[in-house]
Formats: structure tokens, C-alpha cells, sequence
């Protein structure tokens, strides 16, 4: 049985995404110890090749953007839908490069038989609960940063399912009523299961939420052990705590 | 008292209140264990239930966190996997505790 972890990696205008991933893959190697594919393009991979893992180069979509800091700016996500088909792993951890490992806990989820494991809650690490995800859709929110997949018949057809939502995107976002624009990962996903359900809600999540650190706090560093933050002219760290960042800016620093 | 002072007293009172807040939850999160192909919460809660059943039973079933059924053949082993990532969990809470008390 094998066990890995898939990341998807394509620099935008904008953002210098590979520096995250770079990030992402130091703290995988060392906490999780699990061989890395990263899917990117041609462009990010020649920022990206003198690292140890493994790559799948493809050439993605870049019809999409996103909110961020008061701007749209590009935003190259269409390529997750294929992450089945994209990974040779028979147990793998599907994860945004802007997810950081800092503890092994994403192991124990592996250990377990379910095939389909994403989280349905966030944890906003800076006490303000800012992510809510409330009136924002009809549908319960899940989150695509993270999710741990098996290569069953079941999870197959979540993806291609996936893939189907994400063709028919506009058909989808009106009949649940979603309130953003531009296609997001996590509502295919809660779409696709919520379809494959039955029309009833999906059950099965991974037990904790998702630490999140919202995009209006600026980072000032990733270290091996912490990441440390500031917002109105205060500063936190926080340590020993696998967290996704919103914050892309410091990506572009340095 | 002036200002100044109380609004110190804010802002430390505020970093303390986040730390044990973020600490809780990585105690949780730490909490979770896989156990026979499940994720069990290694908390109070489990190991009550687990020590319950095993004094009426010696096997059981119990239901994982996401409510799946599963079958504990060897009690002593899971109480005792629970135990101690429990106290894990909690050693680490408690030393952040202590140096929580000090910044006061």
C-alpha cells in the first residue's frame, strides 16, 4: 500500500505559488515523511526542479480568478478534479500547496478505511472566527485543501462527478444558490457529494477543523516549527499546528 | 489606572486567550487516533464509554467519530492507546499552561 501526497502548483501573475509549494514540500518531507507528486506547468517547473519529488507536467486552464484583497486576480484551480487520475498512490493526501504541515497528525486520517475524508469545519487561528461560511450557499460547506483519498470504484465516481459539476458549473452554483462567481473547488466538491448522496448531506469528514489563517492577516515567516503573523500592528506566532494561509503576499517577498 | 496601562493589559490578555484557544485545538486534533481502520477521539468521553464496556464485556462495539460501528476485540490494548495519547495531549497542554500562568 502506498502513500503519498498530491499538490498542485501553477504560479499566476500575481502570485509566486511555487514558493509556497517549496514551503509546503519542506514541511511534508520532514513531518509527514511521504513521497511528493506535484501537477504543474511547464513555466512553474523550471522553479520548481531541483527539488526531490516527483512531477506531472500538464498545461491547466486559466479562465478563473478570485477575490483577494480587494482585486480579482487569476487563480489556476481547474486542474484538482483529475487528482484520481493524476496520482499513483493508492492512499493519497490531496493538498493545496498553501497548507502547512507542521505536526504528522494528517497520518492518522491515512491509517483509517475510510476511501473520502475532507474537513467540513474551519478553526480560525486568530480568534475572530472571521471564516464562517454561513448565507454563502444552500449547500453545507466543505473544504477541498485537504483530503485524503483512496483508489476505490466510490471515489472514482466522486471524481468524475467532480469533473461533471465542474463542466456544468453555472448549472450548479444557480440551483444552490452559491453566492461567488468564479468556480472554487470546495463547492464542487460538497456539490459532487451531495449529489452522489443522494441529495442528502455528506457525513463523513475528517473529526477536526481546518486551522485557518484569514487573508487579511499579513505572514512575516515560515519557519520549520511556526508561522508568524501580524494584524493591526501586533504579532503572533503560532507553533506545532498543521494551518492553510491565506496570505499570499509574502510568496512575492524576497 | 491610565490607558496605556489597561490597554496593555488588553493586548497581553489577548495573546494569552489566543494561545490557549489555538492550544485547545491542537490538543483535539492531536486527540484523534486511528484504531482498527477507525478515528477514535482519544478524550474523556472515549475512554469513559471504552472503560465501561470493558468492565461489562470482552469485546464490544463502539461507534468511531464519524458514527461508524467498530468491533474492540481487545480492550485493554485500545483503553490503553487512549490513555496515553490522552495524557500526551494533556502533558503538552499543562507545560503551556504553566508558561501561560507566568506571562500574567
Amino acid at each position: 500500500m502506498t502513500v503519498g501526497v498530491l499538490l498542485y502548483c501553477f504560479d499566476t501573475p500575481d502570485t509566486a505559488y511555487h514558493k509556497l509549494a517549496t514551503k509546503c514540500i519542506e514541511l511534508v518531507k520532514k513531518n509527514l515523511c511521504l513521497p511528493i507528486t506535484v501537477i504543474t506547468d511547464n513555466t512553474t517547473h523550471k522553479k520548481l526542479n531541483t527539488l526531490d519529488v516527483s512531477f506531472k507536467i500538464v498545461e491547466q486552464s486559466k479562465n478563473n480568478f478570485r477575490f483577494y484583497r480587494g482585486k480579482n486576480v487569476p487563480w489556476y484551480n481547474m486542474e484538482r478534479t483529475k487528482a484520481f487520475y493524476h496520482s499513483d498512490y493508492d492512499t493519497t493526501l490531496l493538498m493545496d500547496c498553501d497548507y502547512f504541515c507542521f505536526t504528522n497528525n494528517l497520518l492518522e486520517i491515512c491509517k483509517c478505511e475510510h476511501d473520502f475524508l475532507l474537513h467540513n469545519t474551519v478553526h480560525d487561528v486568530t480568534g475572530k472566527d472571521r471564516i464562517q461560511g454561513r448565507l454563502e450557499s444552500i449547500l453545507p460547506i466543505v473544504w477541498a485543501t485537504v483530503v485524503m483519498f483512496k483508489k476505490t470504484d466510490r471515489v472514482q465516481r466522486i471524481f468524475d462527478m467532480i469533473k461533471h459539476v465542474q463542466q456544468n458549473y453555472e448549472h450548479f452554483r444557480n440551483l444552490y444558490r452559491i453566492k461567488f462567481k468564479n468556480y472554487r473547488n470546495d463547492y464542487a466538491f460538497a456539490i459532487a457529494l451531495h449529489q452522489l448522496n443522494g441529495q442528502i448531506s455528506h457525513n463523513e469528514f475528517i473529526p477536526v477543523p481546518m486551522n485557518m489563517l484569514p487573508h487579511e492577516y499579513d505572514v512575516l515567516e515560515i519557519n520549520n516549527q511556526s508561522v508568524i503573523f501580524k494584524y493591526n500592528n501586533k504579532v503572533n506566532v503560532l507553533s506545532d499546528m498543521d494551518v492553510h494561509i491565506l496570505d499570499k503576499e509574502f510568496a512575492n517577498a524576497g | 489606572m491610565d490607558i496605556g496601562k489597561l490597554k496593555k493589559y488588553s493586548d497581553l490578555a489577548h495573546d494569552i486567550n489566543l494561545t490557549k484557544r489555538n492550544s485547545l485545538e491542537k490538543m483535539r486534533a492531536r486527540q484523534i487516533m486511528a484504531y482498527n481502520g477507525r478515528l477514535f477521539r482519544a478524550d474523556t468521553e472515549t475512554i469513559n464509554t471504552v472503560s465501561t464496556l470493558k468492565a461489562h464485556a470482552k469485546e464490544f462495539y463502539i461507534l468511531d467519530t464519524n458514527n461508524n460501528p467498530c468491533l474492540i476485540k481487545d480492550p485493554e490494548d485500545f483503553i490503553r492507546k487512549l490513555i496515553e495519547r490522552n495524557q500526551e495531549t494533556l502533558i503538552t497542554l499543562s507545560q503551556l499552561h504553566d508558561s501561560l500562568q507566568r506571562r500574567r
